[in-house]
């Protein structure tokens, strides 16, 4: 059987993420890749054995037609390269956050629900590993109903050569509402929603910690009410050393999953038994959770397992989907309110 | 001449404008706005911009003789020292092509080279590196800027001179990979009778500015290293001796680490296949352009331009580590040898 055909458009960082799982993917493949920077292609082309590079889209997308479009440009140009793709009746894969205004979505998901395309932003994070067992303990019922959820993203925006913050050639985050952050709140949104449910009342708070900076936001807050549970986000551009965790309290048990570091998870159980020797127990647990997990992330960094855990699983079922004529796997409602969510939490408390 | 030098504020750069204006020449510097400019006088016209953004690029030219491309990253991942060196540069050759110039120095660096191709000596005719994603991104960023140069220098028949460094040094820049690594308070050296190939800072500007002057240099590619009679072991004794450091320097045989690197890549390889990931200190490839025993010919530097370091290796170090502010702010006379 044929592989499904891909094309890539913008070949930056998540660009060789996608090209690296599209590699282990047995039923699709990368036929072209595009960039505005001719040298920025032809090496992408090159390090992958991609046969053709572009720096025209349209002209990519007519010589090739391919299944699936990879939009892997900076936000900015997510919407027009859409429009374009959808208006061409292409499927398409959009990097996130899939636009920087909610209202350029609503257009883009008419435009893909009148020409029958798939219009699906990349949200790897539902498929992480450890965002997976979480998944699972909670469908078991061993972790009850879900109380709460806390969301931790420690990323240093100030580092030398940290293109967050050069003020040289501000970086693409710098146009998306929060700047930095604002890259960071689709997946903040999702996993929300995710395991809060769908998001009812919200509080933010947005702040710039360090003195002097040129970004619009260092740190940010957010509580929730869900339908499901209630979720808080602390979002620091200060704290160090960097660290992406996921907590989801339930009735029955707390998980901890360290995003960045995978498979690294805790669990805390409630065990029966006298406390102060089951608090011997937990801790012996916690330990041994937490050197599995290490000893495991040291052999996928150094198995060369792609540091956007989630991805390949992600970009397979996008094709799994598009080869069996299924519905697109996170559909345009789940998007939507994604993007809904992202807007609310700029919507109050960022100076613009 | 009037030359444009690109970043004319980093460390290179400073001392190539410090030196074009001691011989005569005038300058525009461009210098990344985040930058400041040090006090060049009025024979230097400061621009202030980054070629990787919007800018006004084709004024850059007016009025120009040659081009002295130092811009380039030394810091940050992969992307960010793409776009600082090799879409920068995309962007500076495309303005510079609707030019009249077409005089262009383009600084690279030794790491172009396929290191492990080089069999007891490294010259121009090294072959170079043909596929430089295994390596880190500075490397693959150098390797691309180059490609480019040539490329479009052929396209638009500029008059193209290359010059490829090896370690730049200085003062505030003594660290080199070539050193070693730290281990706690310690520093380990593997090779540590390896010939280094440095260029002192203030040596390199001048013999960039000789190849500005000389249109002999003109289609032609150079290495540039002072010479290579110092080795790791004095380099490293003279950081430490001159930096009050008191750990212990441990020497370790070259072909040791190398050795431990193969098998290292061995291990990965039957465990991950071609995927595996391994430290640049672990990986073969990598560990043999930061450590490798060569000599370095600088014949081609002295036959067709008659340079020699005008400082020699004392006052360069001296220099270096002196604790006295060089007034690098102010255009001085550089002693011509």
């Amino acid at each position: 059987m044929s592989r499904s055909k891909g094309v890539i458009i913008g070949c930056g960082a998540i660009a060789r993420e996608h090209l690296t799982a599209i590699d282990s993917i047995d039923n699709a493949t990368i036929v072209g890749v595009c960039d505005l920077s001719p040298t920025k292609a032809q090496a992408t082309a090159e390090r992958f054995g991609v046969p053709t590079w572009s720096t025209d889209f349209k002209r990519l997308i007519a010589g090739h037609t391919p299944d699936l479009v990879h939009i892997t440009t900076p936000p900015s140009a997510h919407v027009s390269i859409a429009e374009y793709c959808l208006a061409e009746g292409m499927n398409v894969l959009c990097e996130k956050p899939i636009v920087t205004d909610y209202r350029d979505f609503e257009k883009l998901r008419l435009l893909a629900k009148s020409r029958k395309c798939y219009l699906v932003e990349n949200q790897n994070l539902r498929y992480h590993s450890s965002v997976q067992r979480i998944r699972h303990l909670i469908s078991d019922g061993h972790l009850g109903d879900v109380v709460d959820v806390q969301i931790q993203l420690f990323l240093n925006l100030y580092g030398l050569g940290n293109p967050f913050s050069d003020d040289n050639t501000p970086h693409f985050s710098r146009a998306l509402k929060g700047g930095p952050i604002g890259d960071f709140l689709p997946h903040i949104a999702y996993l929300s929603q995710m395991f809060a449910g769908h998001i009812t009342e919200l509080h933010t708070l947005w702040s710039t910690r360090r003195s002097g900076s040129t970004l619009p936001a260092d740190e940010f807050r957010a509580l929730m009410r869900g339908t499901a549970a209630t979720a808080s986000v602390e979002f620091s551009g200060n704290i160090q050393p960097n660290g992406f965790w996921l907590r989801v309290m339930g009735t029955r048990m707390s998980v901890e999953a360290d995003l960045f570091n995978p498979p690294r998870l805790s669990i805390r159980k409630l065990r029966p038994g006298e406390q102060a020797l089951m608090t011997v127990f937990d801790g012996v647990a916690e330990a041994r959770d937490i050197f599995r997990g290490s000893i495991a992330g040291l052999g996928r960094k150094l198995g060369g397992t792609s540091s956007y855990d989630g991805l390949k699983e992600s970009l397979q079922h996008v094709y799994d989907c598009l080869r069996g004529a299924k519905d697109q796997p996170i559909t345009l409602e789940e998007i939507d309110r994604t993007t809904k969510l992202v807007d609310r939490f700029t919507e109050v408390g960022l100076s613009t | 001449m009037k030359i444009l030098v690109t970043g004319a504020g980093g460390f290179l750069g400073r001392y190539v404008v410090r030196c074009l204006l001691a011989r005569g020449h005038s300058v525009r510097a461009l210098i990344r706005p985040a930058s400041s400019a040090p006090n060049w006088g009025s024979r230097v016209d400061t621009r202030y911009g980054d070629l990787r953004s919007e800018l006004d690029l084709p004024s850059l030219f007016d009025g120009i003789d040659g081009v002295m491309h130092l811009a380039s990253a030394t810091s940050g991942n992969e992307d960010t020292q793409f776009a600082s060196s090799v879409v920068a540069t995309e962007r500076l050759l495309d303005a510079m092509t609707r030019s009249s110039v077409k005089r262009l120095i383009h600084i690279s660096s030794l790491v172009v080279y396929d290191w492990s191709k080089a069999a007891g000596y490294m010259d121009e005719n090294t072959p170079l590196l043909a596929d430089p994603s295994g390596m880190g991104a500075y490397t693959i960023a150098k390797v691309w800027q180059e490609r480019l140069v040539q490329d479009v220098a052929k396209k638009a028949a500029l008059e193209l001179t290359i010059a490829r460094p090896g370690f730049i040094w200085g003062r505030n820049h003594v660290n080199i990979a070539a050193m070693g690594r730290r281990l706690g308070r310690s520093f380990l050296m593997f090779g540590p009778l390896t010939r280094l190939p440095l260029t002192h800072v203030y040596n390199c500007a001048d013999c960039l500015v000789a190849m500005l002057e000389n249109r002999n240099s003109i289609g032609r590619i150079y290495n540039i290293v002072d010479s290579d009679d110092v080795r790791v072991w004095r380099y490293v004794r003279e950081y430490a001796r001159r930096t009050h450091q008191s750990g212990a320097l441990i020497p370790l045989p070259y072909r040791a680490g190398y050795w431990t690197a193969r098998l290292a890549s061995r291990i990965s390889r039957t465990l991950f296949g071609a995927k595996g990931k391994l430290p640049s200190i672990l990986t073969p490839t990598r560990f043999e352009s930061q450590f490798k025993p060569l000599r370095y010919r600088t014949e081609l530097l002295s036959e067709t331009l008659g340079w020699t370091p005008p400082k020699p290796l004392d006052q360069c170090l001296n220099d270096s580590y002196s604790m006295e502010r060089e007034d690098e702010d102010v255009a001085q006379p550089v002693s011509l040898t």
